[in-house]
């Protein structure tokens, strides 16, 4: 199953760390180390502005909000232990049409706020699923929650200190208020809201390094099963990715909807119950940075050190079901499941790949409404746009 | 300025001669092979951050401990360095560290990975300092501290 390139975008003078589709616009952002983002079109490939000059430092992260109406939101994540948040109106025929803005709505992107309070770099920001809440995570050791109340008005709703090291990436449930963490202190945490608190549900133990990002698989991939419920994947130093599933229904809330009302019994158990029930074929021979888990095909694509992109697809008719088998014989027969059906090596020539994400394809090529790319970003600056054929 | 001007771009041109120049780079004939030797020469005359002395002569810096693995069919080579602190609580091994591999990073051509350790059981923390040095996100988080800079481009200064 080969990768063919689509487009190369030379986007940046200095590396790529992140780049983020946008929830469902043609649109593209990009974190680089020369302090600026840029926004790309994905109808045309070109770059259509940058955002820069609101951060000091390396921009890490970049995180579009979801179910924004009439403007984009961008959240900013930099070296500079700050995060910012950026407005830019949406005049939609423009957007839909690819969105060459003019040079005058292009100074119509806005540094509309900073969130200040963290020590130390932040290394990732992400929205939850409705937009209402941010989570932001540092090298200072923690992960905090940040809530809208009203426009350009955010209120810290919570600081954890769980982790013992740096904290790399943090992510949300594609539907709970469930929030994941991943550190270098080699483990993964999960939160969720307990009445006025925020606690960690969970602790995955199991990586042998640094864990660099964890995703959770998107409630449309046609592998997705509610009765055995979530699960989340995680890449790492140690070179595995790895796949842990939710077990049974423990903990407040757990396997129904964001609307499910609050639990009145305080004290009551907000643990959850995780185990690795699988660890994807081998194929990076250094550090894996980034996976991207497809909301339509369900499968995962990682890059990393190597300059490898590799994609790994499950066999539904192999996968473990809910509950049949426990423990390490689950996790093997897991691991089976799993086939590598693509290996690219040296997508952005000898450079590093620090990111890749599946987006749905707009260009004029497109291969009706559920076709998709990849793209990749490395250290040479570059925005590669891929096709699964 | 204390920091060079490539702490805050690793893009700008570098300040020390590339062992394969652009040339050569662009030529896939001509592909130079670098050894161990090459590589010892690069950091041998770096200075150590707190003394006139310079890190081959202080043996924090050792032929032995250099490995090359360059072949020529593969995209990308990797240069292994393990460096020896003078001391086991040296408080400046970090900045060795990172020395190190800004010099390497800088005069060697972008095909080459670069893990500088410091070798297993020469320091009290040899495993955490190990680890921050294979991150690279910390690294280049380092690469943008003007103070860690300034010291590191003292070390580079006696390189000519």
């Amino acid at each position: 199953m080969p990768l063919q390139k689509l487009a190369s975008v030379s986007a940046h003078t200095d590396r790529i760390w992140q780049c983020a589709p946008h929830p469902t616009l043609p649109l593209l952002a990009t974190a680089s180390g020369d302090k600026s983002s840029r926004i790309i079109s994905l109808l045309t490939y070109n770059t259509l502005s940058t955002i820069d000059g609101g951060h000091k430092r390396s921009i890490r992260s970049v995180a579009w909000k979801p179910n924004t109406r009439g403007e984009s939101v961008l959240a900013s994540g930099s070296f500079d232990a700050t995060a910012g948040i950026w407005r830019r109106y949406e005049d939609d025929s423009g957007a839909a049409t690819g969105g060459e803005y003019n040079d005058e709505e292009d100074e119509e992107w806005r540094f509309a706020v900073v969130l200040d309070g963290h020590e130390s770099e932040i290394k990732s920001v992400a929205w939850s699923a409705g937009g209402s809440f941010l989570a932001t995570c540092s090298r200072d050791k923690s992960v905090w929650v940040w809530e809208e109340l009203d426009d350009d008005n955010f209120e810290t709703v919570a600081v954890m200190q769980e982790h013992t090291q740096d904290v790399k990436c943090v992510t949300w449930h594609p539907e709970e208020i469930l929030l994941a963490s991943a550190s270098y202190d080699d483990t993964i945490r999960l939160y969720r809201e307990d009445l006025d608190d925020w606690v960690c549900c969970t602790l995955l133990e199991g990586h042998e390094s640094t864990v660099w990002c964890i995703t959770f698989e998107p409630l449309t991939t046609p592998n997705y099963d509610a009765k055995r419920g979530a699960r989340l994947a995680s890449c790492s130093d140690d070179k595995t990715v790895r796949i842990w599933t939710r077990v049974g229904q423990s903990g407040v809330g757990a396997g129904q909807g964001a609307g499910a009302p609050p639990s009145i019994l305080r004290g009551a158990p907000v643990e959850e119950n995780w185990t690795c029930s699988a660890i994807l074929p081998k194929a990076h021979d250094r550090s894996i940075y980034s996976i991207s888990w497809s909301p339509r095909t369900g499968r995962i694509a990682s890059c990393g050190g190597d300059g490898k992109i590799v994609i790994y697809e499950e066999d539904k008719t192999s996968a473990p079901g809910a509950m049949e088998v426990d423990g390490d014989a689950k996790a093997e027969q897991g691991s089976k499941a799993w086939k590598i059906v693509a290996e690219l090596k040296g997508a952005h020539g000898v450079y590093e790949i620090n990111n890749v994400a599946w987006s749905k394809r707009y260009d004029k090529d497109k291969r009706g409404e559920d076709d998709e790319i990849i793209v990749s970003v490395g250290d040479d600056g570059n925005v590669n746009i891929w096709a699964v054929e | 300025s204390l920091a060079p001007s490539y702490a805050n771009d690793p893009f700008a041109p570098s300040s020390v001669p590339e062992l394969v120049s652009d040339d050569s780079e662009d030529d896939d004939s001509v592909v130079e092979s670098i050894d161990a030797q090459e590589i010892y020469d690069l950091v041998s005359t770096m200075c150590d951050p707190e003394h006139p002395i310079t890190l081959g002569e202080l043996a924090v810096v050792n032929l032995d401990h250099i490995t090359v693995q360059d072949d020529p069919e593969e995209l990308t080579g990797l240069i292994t360095l393990e460096f020896t602190p003078t001391i086991t609580h040296c408080h400046l091994a970090t900045v060795i560290g990172l020395g190190l591999v800004v010099r390497l990073q800088q005069a060697l051509p972008p095909r080459f990975r670069i893990d500088v350790r410091c070798r297993e059981g020469t320091h009290t923390t040899d495993r955490q300092l190990n680890k921050q040095l294979a991150d690279k996100e910390r690294v280049m988080s380092a690469l943008e501290n003007e103070t860690l800079m300034g010291l590191v481009g003292k070390m580079i200064e006696t390189c000519k």
